[in-house]
């Protein structure tokens, strides 16, 4: 009887341990889940606002207005954290494609791609509004 | 023998039952930690996506509104602030980032402003050119309601005084100091158009008269030049644009020192 018993808390206790295990890797998981969310909002946040930075004084504008592609790519270059691959492109208020070739510095060779869309208006005297649409990923 | 056996086994029933209670109290409590920590992560994130969201819309507003006024300072209709707006209003209402976005504004009208715009050139000493706009962006999702209210005022401002000094009967020399400001704080001048008045027409200054502006670099412009005239007072008008192409002009009247 006192063997029987033995046994049974011994499955106990394994069933435990398994127990015990198990929701550490379900929390450890979920964690890091949850900070992979984070680093590709941080992505769109850093996108967001190098794109902010640029349109502060209107220069964002005046590039997609004057079609000066490679300005806005090496403006984006230098706003923009070293490892980080950008592609825009530029919408007008009907949105047809403005840019006629690829603004971009590389590939977007990672699983986590963050996206940002921005309404961009222009300074000028002539008024034009852009959507742009930006795709940011860490270079590996 | 018997009574020790059924005893043990009831002892062991509430061990067994503790055990499992363990196991359901630790279930329960990792499956709450990961739901607590997965809300409020998704939350943090969305609510700064919100307020990127908000503050890149409010620049584009400003930016509509900046262009609007060039536009009209440079000769347009006032009528082009709000046909402006209006097509950005109606972008916004495209995008779906978190749901239904929309724009409203509302160009103020009063004593100064006509249509959002108010133009102040014929005022001694000093002009205006400045737009105003009250706007509310509203953004409209499941589980998202934000309406935002801001106002915009776009207002470039050139001050102008002088004195001159006679060197000749008609010749005098002109000093003058202007100054730039946008929204109120020291700003650059892309361009100074000088003119002065003579015999009731108005001439534009330029090499011929010894023209000297000095940019101190902060929004302050000394100029000087030399005219010939034979009234007692010298009108003097500039003609400024800013960085951002918005015109503006100022009239001042020098007197002799």
């Amino acid at each position: 009887m006192r063997s029987q018993n033995k046994g049974q808390i011994r499955i106990i206790e394994a069933f435990l341990a398994v127990l015990v295990i198990f929701s550490s890797f379900t929390i450890f998981s979920n964690l890091t889940v949850t900070r992979s969310v984070e680093k590709s909002g941080d992505l769109a946040s850093i996108g967001l606002q190098a794109l902010m930075k640029l349109d502060s004084n209107g220069n964002l504008g005046k590039f997609i207005d004057s079609k000066n592609w490679t300005a806005l790519r090496d403006a984006l270059d230098i706003v923009l954290p070293p490892s980080v691959c950008f592609n825009l492109t530029a919408y007008d208020e009907t949105m047809n494609q403005v840019n006629d070739y690829a603004i971009s510095n590389g590939a977007l060779n990672s699983q986590e791609v963050a996206f940002v869309e921005y309404v961009c208006a222009s300074q000028g005297v002539v008024f034009h509004c852009y959507i742009i649409y930006l795709h940011l990923a860490v270079a590996k | 023998m018997r009574s020790k056996g059924k005893k043990f086994k009831v002892n062991n029933s509430g061990q067994l039952l503790i055990v499992a209670a363990l196991a359901i109290a630790i279930l329960i409590s990792a499956t709450t930690v990961y739901v607590y920590e997965l809300g409020n992560e998704t939350s943090t994130v969305e609510n700064e996506s919100i307020s990127n969201f908000i503050l890149a819309l409010k620049q584009s507003t400003r930016n509509a509104m900046i262009g609007s006024l060039a536009n009209t300072s440079n000769g347009g209709e006032k009528t082009v602030l709000a046909t402006n707006l209006n097509r950005l209003s109606e972008v916004v209402r495209s995008l779906h980032n978190f749901g239904l976005s929309q724009l409203y504004f509302n160009v103020l009208n009063n004593s100064l402003y006509d249509s959002g715009v108010w133009l102040s050139w014929n005022v001694s000493d000093y002009g205006v050119s400045s737009a105003y706009t009250n706007c509310t962006l509203t953004i409209e999702d499941i589980g998202t309601n934000v309406a935002v209210d801001y106002a915009f005022n776009i207002t470039t401002t050139v001050t102008l005084n002088g004195y001159y000094i006679r060197l000749a009967d008609d010749e005098k020399q002109v000093n003058l100091t202007c100054r730039v400001y946008n929204e109120e704080k020291s700003a650059l001048a892309k361009e100074l158009d000088i003119f002065y008045e003579r015999l009731g027409s108005w001439i534009a200054v330029n090499s011929s008269n010894n023209l000297n502006i000095i940019d101190y670099g902060n929004g302050t412009y000394t100029i000087s030049f030399t005219v010939n005239t034979p009234s007692s007072s010298v009108q003097v008008s500039i003609n400024a644009y800013d960085l951002r192409d918005i015109f503006v002009r100022a009239n001042t009247t020098c007197d002799e020192v």
